[in-house]
C-alpha cells in the first residue's frame, strides 16, 4: 500500500518536473516569438503555458497537501534525486518568469503605447492603393 | 550551458533583441507614408540548442540586422513602365499643342481652301471684276500664310523637343551624380555592417525619377548599382558617375554625347529623353515633310493651270505660287499681286472665263501623291490626330500598368496601418494571457518549496 502511495507520488513528482522543464520551454520559445514578432507563435505558446500552468497547479495541490489528508500517514521520501531536480528546475523558472515578466512588461508598454498613437488618429487613412497614395494619409498626436 | 539556466541568457538576449525589433515596428510605422519607404523586417539568427536529458532548449536569438522588404523584379518593371509612360506623356503634351493648329479655327489650311475654292467659283461668274480678281489673289495669300503656319507649328513644336533635350541631359547628369554619391554610401554602410534601408530607399526614389528621363538598364553587380542607358551607356557604375552631354549637330539640332564624346542621340529610347528625341527626329519630320510634299505638290499643279491660260493682259499665265526646293510649306507665297495677272481666259479674249474651270480642278483634281489636296491634307490631320491620340492611350494604359504594379510593390514594401494595429491588439491580448502564467508560476514556488521539503 505504501509503495504504491510512494510509486503514484514519485509519478506525480516527474510529471510535475516535466511540466516545469516544459514550462521552460514555451517561455523559452514565447520570449522568442516577442522578439520576432512572430505573433502566430506567441499565441501558440502562451496557450501551451495555460494548459501546463492549469496542470501544474492541480498536480501542486494534490502533491502538497497535508500530511494528514494523505492516505498514508507518514509516506517515506520521495525520490530524493527527483525533488531535488524540481527544486532546481523551480528556481530555475523563476529566474527565467522574472525575465519573461520584464520582456512582457516592456513588450506591453510599447505596444500600449502604440496602440494608444493609433487610437489618437482623427484623420482619414488610405492604404493598399500604392505608395504614392499614402503621402499625405497619415498622422497623429501624442 | 544546458538545463533551464541556460534560459537566463536567452532571456537576457531576448530583452537587448527586442529593442531592435520594435525600433523597426516604430520606424516602419512612422514611415507609413513617406514615399518610396520600403518596410524594413528585423532578421534574427538561432543560436544553438541545447539539450538537457528529454528537453531541448533553445539557444535564443540575436537580431544580426534589419532588411528592407523589396521586390527587385517589380522595381524593374516599375522602372520600365514609367520610362515608356514617361515618353508616351511627352509626347502626348507636344502633339496636343500641335494638333490645335490642325483644327478648324478660320486661318487652318482648310478653312483657306475652301475660301480659296469659293473665290474661283466667284471669279467665275464675275471674270472682269478686278475686285473679285484680287479676291483671289487675297484668298491664295491666305492659302499660302495657312501653310506657312501650320509648318512654323511644327517647327516650333520640334524646336520645343530639342530645347527639352538639353534640358533633360541636364537633369540626368545631376541624378546620376547623386545616385552615384548613395551607391558609395551604400558600400561604406555595408562594409561597417550598417542598416542600409534609409540610403537604399533614397537611392531607389531617385532611380524612379531617372527612369522618368530615359530608359534604364539597372543591375545589381559587385561595385553596387549599375546604371546604364537602354542600349549600355554607362550612367552609374558603383559610386562613379557618368555625365553625357549635348552638341549641336549638323542639322543643327541637340545631339547626346556619352562619356567618351559618341553620339549615342539615335539610341536612346524611351523616358522624357527618348520621347522628345523621337517626336522631334521622327513624328514632327514627318508631318513636316507630308506638308511640304503638299504645298509642292499643289504650287506645281496649280501654276500649271494658271499656264495653261491667259491673263487680262492676253499674256500666258505666270506662277501664282512659288515655293522654296526647302521648306516648301514655310515658305510658299503667292507671286503676282496685280488682280489683272490671274489667268481667267482660256484664248486671251476679252471676258473669257475658260481656264477658271483649269484653276479649280486643281484644288480638286489628283495630285502625283494620288489624292487631291484637300484629301492629302485630310490625310495629314487624321494622322497629327492619332499620333497625339495613341499617345494619350499609351499613357493611360501604362498609368493602369504602373498602378496595379505600384500596388503590388506597396504590397511588398509598404506599411499597412491597419494590419499593424491588428497585430498590435492581438499582441496586447497574448501579453495580457501570458502575464496571468507569470502570476501563476510566481505563486507556484511557494507551493513547490513546501511540496518537496
Amino acid at each position: 500500500m505504501i509503495e504504491t502511495v510512494v510509486q503514484d507520488r514519485n509519478r506525480k513528482l516527474a510529471e510535475y518536473l516535466q511540466l516545469l522543464r516544459l514550462m521552460a520551454f514555451e517561455l523559452d520559445r514565447a520570449m522568442k516569438a516577442m522578439v520576432q514578432n512572430s505573433l502566430t507563435a506567441l499565441e501558440d505558446s502562451v496557450a501551451n503555458q495555460q494548459v501546463f500552468s492549469d496542470r501544474l497547479g492541480e498536480l501542486a495541490d494534490d502533491l502538497s497537501r497535508p500530511a494528514s489528508e494523505r492516505p498514508v500517514p507518514s509516506a517515506p521520501d520521495a525520490d530524493r534525486g527527483l525533488t531535488d531536480q524540481i527544486s532546481a528546475a523551480s528556481d530555475a523558472l523563476q529566474n527565467l518568469n522574472r525575465r519573461y515578466s520584464a520582456l512582457l512588461k516592456h513588450s506591453s508598454h510599447s505596444v500600449a503605447l502604440m496602440v494608444s498613437l493609433f487610437s489618437s488618429f482623427q484623420g482619414q487613412m488610405q492604404e493598399d492603393s500604392g505608395p504614392r497614395l499614402k503621402q499625405q494619409t497619415w498622422s497623429c498626436q501624442i | 550551458m544546458g538545463g533551464l539556466n541556460a534560459s537566463l541568457l536567452i532571456a537576457s538576449q531576448a530583452l537587448q533583441t527586442m529593442q531592435g525589433a520594435i525600433g523597426a515596428t516604430s520606424n516602419n510605422i512612422a514611415n507609413a507614408n513617406t514615399p518610396g519607404y520600403t518596410r524594413e523586417v528585423p532578421q534574427f539568427t538561432e543560436s544553438p540548442l541545447s539539450q538537457n536529458g528529454n528537453v531541448v532548449i533553445g539557444g535564443g536569438v540575436n537580431l544580426t540586422g534589419l532588411q528592407s522588404v523589396r521586390d527587385q523584379l517589380l522595381s524593374l518593371q516599375i522602372q520600365n513602365q514609367t520610362s515608356l509612360q514617361s515618353s508616351a506623356d511627352t509626347q502626348s503634351s507636344i502633339l496636343q499643342q500641335v494638333e490645335t493648329n490642325f483644327t478648324t479655327t478660320g486661318g487652318d489650311i482648310t478653312s483657306a481652301l475652301s475660301a480659296f475654292s469659293s473665290s474661283l467659283v466667284r471669279l467665275s461668274a464675275n471674270p472682269l471684276s478686278s475686285a473679285v480678281q484680287q479676291g483671289v489673289i487675297s484668298s491664295g495669300q491666305n492659302l499660302a500664310r495657312a501653310f506657312n503656319t501650320t509648318s512654323n507649328a511644327l517647327t516650333s513644336a520640334q524646336a520645343g523637343a530639342d530645347t527639352q533635350v538639353t534640358q533633360t541631359v541636364a537633369q540626368i547628369n545631376t541624378l546620376t551624380k547623386q545616385i552615384a554619391q548613395l551607391n558609395g554610401q551604400v558600400a561604406q554602410l555595408t562594409a561597417a555592417g550598417k542598416d542600409t534601408g534609409t540610403t537604399q530607399d533614397q537611392r531607389d526614389e531617385l532611380v524612379q525619377q531617372l527612369s522618368k528621363l530615359t530608359g534604364l538598364s539597372v543591375m545589381q553587380t559587385s561595385e553596387g548599382e549599375t546604371i546604364t542607358t537602354g542600349n549600355g551607356t554607362p550612367l552609374v557604375i558603383g559610386n562613379q558617375s557618368f555625365t553625357l552631354q549635348t552638341t549641336t549637330g549638323g542639322d543643327g539640332m541637340q545631339h547626346v554625347l556619352d562619356y567618351g564624346g559618341n553620339d549615342i542621340t539615335a539610341s536612346i529610347k524611351e523616358g522624357q529623353l527618348g520621347g522628345s528625341i523621337e517626336l522631334r527626329d521622327q513624328v514632327i519630320p514627318g508631318f513636316l515633310t507630308q506638308l511640304d510634299s503638299l504645298a509642292s505638290e499643289f504650287t506645281t499643279s496649280f501654276n500649271a493651270a494658271q499656264a495653261q491660260g491667259f491673263d487680262s493682259k492676253g499674256n500666258a499665265g505666270q506662277s501664282f505660287f512659288s515655293v522654296p526646293a526647302s521648306g516648301a510649306a514655310a515658305g510658299m507665297s503667292v507671286t503676282i499681286s496685280d488682280p489683272a495677272l490671274v489667268a481667267i481666259s482660256s484664248d486671251g479674249s476679252e471676258g473669257s472665263n475658260g481656264n477658271v474651270a483649269n484653276l479649280s480642278a486643281a484644288l480638286t483634281a489628283p495630285l502625283p501623291s494620288g489624292q487631291s489636296v484637300s484629301q492629302a491634307y485630310a490625310y495629314l490631320v487624321d494622322q497629327v490626330g492619332t499620333a497625339a491620340s495613341d499617345a494619350k492611350t499609351q499613357s493611360t494604359a501604362i498609368g493602369q500598368n504602373l498602378l496595379q504594379l505600384n500596388n503590388q510593390q506597396g504590397s511588398v514594401s509598404g506599411v499597412s496601418i491597419d494590419e499593424e494595429t491588428t497585430n498590435l491588439i492581438r499582441f496586447q491580448t497574448a501579453y495580457q494571457a501570458a502575464a496571468r502564467v507569470v502570476s501563476t508560476i510566481q505563486q507556484l514556488n511557494s507551493v513547490t518549496i513546501n511540496m518537496i521539503s
